[in-house]
């Protein structure tokens, strides 16, 4: 249509002809919907923790933190499950972390384009969607059934350290990527090895970062349930309810919330589930917490920028 | 002196690599053991105990007393939760991710992004805990089902679990579209709402379709959250708010009782092994979108 030829009033009401009208209200409603479906995930997840806090928030005494498990009567409390989730984090993060880091640097660092990295990178992702109850039952095979071992916190751990592997070496990899080059060339420009660069300037920029990824993934293994189930057994220790050796059996608070649902024949279920589930949480935000605070203030103390 | 310092950096930086090197060829020894022995022990049920491969998939009969472990009842019962999950989870996964991408505002992002980073955190057993005391009383009350335990139930518990997978995935096909795209299409005259369903939603296919596959994947393997509310009955559910077992719950029900080197512990490692397989082939199918894409 020759739009000079055409008199105004048409031009008018093409303008604001209904379909105009139509397509600004279609797109005004359909951001006023994204909005609400944004906003509702956030009151979901207060929801949630206002809802735990309602339903756990009175069972949370002293006695039950603190307390012993008590195995057929009524009372028990949380004290051995708390150390042992995080005796097993602890011992899960002491092999995790070197090993991961280490993997972490060769992929960001070293490994050229090629048919190895292609491996690792395929065995990486292959890892990391491994089921945790699958990996549960493979840390059954070989810790209790090939090694002997029976239900130990060094089973259970090992157990976490393959299935965290993965998004570890993620973490290290992506803030090896996050360190500028012109850093790498400078250290080598002064004469610095490859390796001098990396462990003097890369991993001290990148240490911000990889903090964070840790701490967020420490939250993670200290909920783990399913690959512990089989592994790290579903009692403390008999020797001693805080119990150092790595040789013994170790409940952890997230198994024995399951574990108390379950099987056991206390009477007071719900007060241990309740009690459990909201320390269980408070520990998640804990670590969700640190690990932003935390992160940021070591690299700002490190390398004088914040990540 | 120089030359010593030198001759030792030199051999520090071989040791380096090697250590280095030994960590990645463990990850693939890590995989190619875990795969081995789970095929091995997972195969016991058909070439030890003489099951056939036929009726573990295809035969509903869980019958241990009769020596047939026919698994198709968990099967389904994991294809019908993964299907209700995503059906709920996905959609609304992709819509907040588009929102993350091309509406909120810093400060929203802000808010938001922490918050489904704190829903990763959560552990499983805590979102099968609280289906189990407040979900499953309002299907009891409001619904047919009489005990509350319900396949539905088990949906939605992980629906909201595998919302932070497809969320930040979908978000990140978004993000990482040619700006020249929106441009174009703001030029042409169009609206936000209609650059987003017809130039971004089909541009970031590819990314979308990564986002709920390895939210399928995450739903497929869950397993407390689902055991503590879909209520383990060994039978096809007859509706949405009937009883079922899937694979994961199954195995961890009756892994704890199960005798070492029985038909009932090769049952449930084959079934773990079948797990093992699906959770592969979607990582496959992962790999080969995104080569394919670039």
């Amino acid at each position: 249509m020759d739009i000079m030829a055409t008199p105004p009033r048409v031009l008018n009401s093409l303008a604001s002809s209904s379909g105009v009208k139509a397509r600004k209200f279609a797109d005004r409603t359909a951001t006023v919907v994204l909005w609400c479906m944004a906003s509702s995930i956030i009151l979901l997840l207060a929801a949630f923790i206002i809802y735990m806090f309602w339903i756990g928030a009175r069972y949370l005494t002293p006695a039950f933190i603190f307390g012993l498990p008590a195995e057929t009567s009524a009372g028990g409390g949380i004290g051995p499950e708390i150390y042992n989730s995080f005796y097993i984090l602890i011992l899960t993060l002491i092999f995790t972390v070197p090993i991961a880091t280490a993997a972490g640097v060769y992929l960001q660092e070293y490994a050229r384009p090629g048919r190895f990295r292609e491996l690792v990178v395929f065995s990486a992702e292959s890892l990391a969607t491994v089921p945790s109850i699958v990996m549960g039952l493979f840390g059954l095979l070989v810790f209790v059934y090939l090694f002997k071992w029976k239900f130990t916190a060094l089973g259970g751990a090992l157990t976490l350290t393959l299935l965290n592997l993965p998004a570890l070496m993620r973490v290290t990899q992506e803030a090896l990527s996050s360190v500028p080059d012109s850093f790498r060339e400078a250290s080598m420009g002064i004469g610095a090895t490859k390796w001098q660069t990396i462990l003097r300037v890369v991993l001290p920029s990148a240490i911000g970062r990889m903090t964070t990824g840790i701490v967020l993934i420490a939250g993670r293994i200290f909920g783990e349930t399913a690959a512990l189930i089989f592994t790290a057994g579903l009692s403390v220790s008999t020797n001693s309810p805080y119990d150092i050796n790595p040789f013994h059996t170790a409940e952890t608070l997230a198994v024995h919330l399951w574990y108390t649902h379950t099987e056991s024949i206390v009477p007071d279920v719900d007060r241990i589930g309740n009690g459990s589930a909201l320390v269980l949480l408070i520990m998640v935000l804990v670590f969700n917490i640190s690990a932003r605070v935390g992160g940021r203030a070591l690299s700002k103390r490190l390398t004088g920028r914040p990540s | 002196m120089i030359a010593s310092i030198a001759q030792r950096a030199h051999r520090n930086e071989r040791i380096a690599l090697n250590v280095l090197r030994f960590a990645a060829y463990f990850v693939i020894f890590a995989m190619a053991v875990l795969l081995l022995y789970l095929a091995v022990e997972g195969t016991k049920t058909f070439f030890v105990d003489r099951f056939s491969l036929f009726s573990f998939l295809f035969s509903p009969t869980y019958d241990l007393d009769s020596n047939h472990p026919g698994a198709a009842i968990f099967i389904v019962g994991t294809l019908l939760v993964t299907v209700f999950a995503i059906a709920v989870g996905g959609p609304f996964g992709i819509a907040v991710g588009v929102f993350l991408s091309e509406i909120a505002p810093p400060r929203m992002a802000l808010v938001l992004k922490p918050a489904i980073e704190l829903m990763v955190g959560i552990p499983s057993v805590v979102y099968g805990w609280l289906g189990l005391v407040f979900l499953v009383p309002i299907i009891r009350e409001h619904t047919s089902s009489a005990s509350g335990f319900s396949l539905a139930g088990a949906g939605i518990v992980l629906a909201i679990m595998i919302l932070p997978t497809v969320i930040s995935l979908s978000e990140d096909a978004f993000t990482s579209l040619p700006q020249a795209l929106r441009e174009g299409s703001f030029a042409l005259g169009a609206t936000r709402f209609q650059t987003i369903v017809r130039v971004l939603l089909p541009s970031a296919s590819t990314g979308l379709a990564v986002a709920l596959i390895l939210g399928i994947a995450r739903a497929v393997g869950e397993t407390l959250a689902i055991q503590l509310v879909i209520g383990n009955a060994t039978a096809f559910p007859v509706n949405v708010f009937a009883p079922t077992a899937t694979l994961t719950t199954v195995i961890v029900g009756q892994m704890p009782s199960a005798t070492e080197g029985s038909l009932q512990e090769h049952a449930l490692f084959s079934m773990a092994f079948l797990l093992l397989i699906i959770a592969m082939l979607l990582i496959l199918v992962v790999r080969f979108a995104l080569r394919k894409r670039s």
